[in-house]
């Protein structure tokens, strides 16, 4: 599904030149959930901006599903990111004057669609994270957890062809953790959504398939996981039973 | 386009639903300051010339004045002339006026005056000088050796101590006349007239007979032939319908004549007026800007989320649009406000100018509708400008400032 050939990017020039990605190549399938590790400054979140039309290679290319996004004009990449892309960010990147809901469903009317029917693809999509009910909340009335969840509820609103997550789980602690990690793997096992998780913390690998390790801007590793975390229940009456506990 | 416009409004509705509401009342508050900026001064100014242009109109000119043509000191068939004018249809009312040079004397105290000749009754359909007699009486149609004294060459008004004046002179007292052509005459003083206007409380009247026997007229001449119409806004057509019942002399209306004689004191207020409009709009422009500017750079990282999850540009700089449009229709809401608060204030309480003068402000549609369109667009200017420069930046840039 996504094939990235010979990726490089580098910031700066002459002396100061860092360079963050210094030529990978791997290939992720359709329904695959995988990881990306590394330390700090090994070119893994670099990575996931390029693949999200973020930021741009300095050289290389990229298909997803057979397209060569590394090179659409501006026009496009807008379009791809609304259309085939959900980003989540670390920090959540909500929109803090917006509630739930709001955050979710100006994407759906950004597609074309009716305020009716974004607002029930909205719910759906809180639905889907756990947060039935909470829709009506702003940013500020959320713990850190729902927040993220409102931010995967966002990215999952418009049916993305893959879902890039950048270190989601990096302001929260464990519980909320596990209830964003159950919701990455309930997309993935139930739906057979595409995830691409960029993570520093071992424990998140249980949860996905794949781990492609980064170190210095090179592909150091890429393993399939075989112990696999499973869901007790599916759904999100699992992520009540870790709040509970 | 429509989804652009959908988003950008959703975006703005719940960034003003939601927003820090001291800071919406604040940006109000000087954007309505804005626009009080803009239109009060003008709407004093209106004020002044129109109370300029109001007492040409009910002292020396009325509507319409006729002159006589070329270097003629009278019109000389001024009774034909009336006949013409009176029947006009629209005219109300005509009458003739005699101004000539002269000289007062009242106990060693001399002024130069212009008196200028008429006759009382009519008067009373054409300008207001019979209702502004403060001490004493207007004269009559039999008024012989008698004259009507400006308050402020009476030395009993404002301005008095400005100019020379007899020494306060009351009705009853006697006063000498040397005319221009050097005929002096002794009048009594019927009546003190108070205008506050210069034009009006610095001359005298006297009957109309008596400018006829001290010049030797023959009781047709006149320097001047007042008009009034039947209906205000008609002159310059009544001016045309006039010139085609065969007057041939000179003909204004009051608007050409107090054009002319007050126009350098207009233009004055105007090239303030000029001045002060730039300059409010330059500071209302700067302003705006940048009260949405700050906005947007405290959102910046907002537009790089936005474009980051899928937002287009043309949406993010719409919502900006919008939003700078509401803030500034709000604040012209409160500007308005403010204004009519004033205007009502200060049509109850005029502003007293030179002692005498009451100006009340004016209330000008077109100005009010101006300086809301110009509000507006600046609005649109100075919300689209900074959103438009911040969406253009990279998403890393804009996000987290690299």
């Amino acid at each position: 599904m996504i094939i990235v050939k010979d990726l490089k990017r580098c910031y700066g020039t002459g002396s100061t030149a860092v360079k963050a990605l210094k030529g990978v190549s791997f290939e992720i399938n359709k329904g695959e959930f995988v990881a990306i590790m590394g330390a700090s400054g090994s070119g893994k979140t670099t990575l996931l901006r390029i693949l999200a039309l973020l930021d741009d290679a300095t050289d290389g290319e990229y298909t997803i599903r057979g397209l060569k996004v590394s090179s659409l004009p501006e026009s496009e990449r807008s379009y791809y990111r609304l259309t085939q892309v959900g980003y989540i960010f670390q920090d959540y990147a909500l929109i803090n004057e917006m509630s739930a809901a709001e955050n979710v469903y100006m994407l759906s009317m950004m597609e074309g669609r009716s305020k009716k029917e974004s607002y029930a693809t909205a719910l759906e999509a809180l639905d889907k994270v756990g947060l039935k009910g909470k829709h009506d909340r702003v940013p500020d009335e959320l713990s850190g957890g729902e927040k993220q969840r409102v931010a995967i509820a966002r990215a999952i609103a418009k049916k993305p062809d893959i879902l890039f997550a950048d270190e989601p789980c990096a302001n929260l602690d464990t519980i909320n953790s596990t209830q964003v990690l159950d919701v990455f793997k309930e997309l993935n096992e139930k739906y057979g959504q595409t995830i691409v998780m960029v993570t520093h913390e071992p424990w998140h690998t249980d949860y996905v398939d794949r781990v492609i390790t980064f170190k210095d801007g090179s592909l150091l590793s890429d393993e399939k996981q075989n112990q696999k975390v499973k869901l007790s229940s599916l759904g999100y009456g699992s992520c009540s039973t870790v709040i509970n506990k | 386009m429509i989804d652009d416009i959908r988003v950008g409004s959703l975006i703005a509705y719940c960034s003003v639903k939601r927003g820090n509401k001291k800071t919406l009342i604040f940006i109000v508050f000087v954007l309505s300051l804005i626009f009080l900026n803009l239109v009060f001064l003008p709407s004093m100014i209106g004020g002044l010339s129109g109370l300029f242009t109001g007492f040409m109109q009910d002292y020396p000119y009325g509507d319409i004045v006729i002159e006589p043509t070329g270097d003629n000191t009278y019109i000389n068939n001024a009774d034909n002339v009336l006949k013409k004018v009176r029947a006009v249809e629209g005219v109300r009312a005509a009458t003739k006026r005699v101004d000539v040079g002269a000289s007062i004397n009242h106990k060693q105290k001399v002024v130069g005056v212009t008196i200028t000749g008429m006759l009382p009754i009519e008067e009373y359909d054409i300008s207001r000088y019979p209702y502004i007699i403060s001490e004493g009486d207007f004269l009559g149609d039999l008024s012989r050796d008698e004259i009507i004294i400006g308050a402020m060459i009476a030395g009993t008004g404002f301005g008095s101590e400005i100019y020379d004046n007899l020494g306060e002179v009351r009705p009853g007292a006697l006063v000498d006349v040397t005319y221009s052509n050097g005929v002096k005459r002794t009048y009594k003083v019927k009546g003190i007239m108070e205008g506050t206007f210069e034009v009006v409380d610095l001359n005298a009247l006297v009957h109309y007979k008596e400018i006829e026997d001290v010049y030797g007229l023959e009781g047709k001449e006149a320097t001047s032939v007042v008009v009034r119409v039947s209906e205000q806004g008609t002159e310059t057509f009544m001016k045309d319908k006039i010139r085609e019942a065969g007057v041939n002399e000179q003909i204004f209306t009051w608007a050409d004549k107090s054009e002319s004689l007050i126009r350098q004191a207009l233009q004055s207020m105007g090239a303030i007026d000029t001045m002060s409009k730039i300059v409010s709009l330059i500071v209302g422009a700067a302003l705006v800007l940048i009260i949405i500017y700050i906005n947007v750079l405290n959102r910046k990282k907002e537009i790089g989320i936005l474009k980051a999850v899928g937002i287009t540009p043309r949406s993010i700089v719409l919502s900006y649009a919008f939003l700078s449009t509401f803030y500034v229709c709000l604040g012209i809401s409160a500007g308005l406000i403010l204004y009519f608060t004033l205007m009502f204030y200060f049509q109850a309480n005029p502003v007293v100018f030179y002692e005498t003068m009451k100006i009340s402000p004016t209330i000008d549609p077109v100005l009010l509708i101006q300086s809301i369109a110009t509000m507006l667009t600046l609005s649109v200017i100075a919300g689209i400008l900074p959103a438009w420069s911040v969406s253009k930046e990279s998403i890393l840039k804009a996000i987290w400032g690299r």
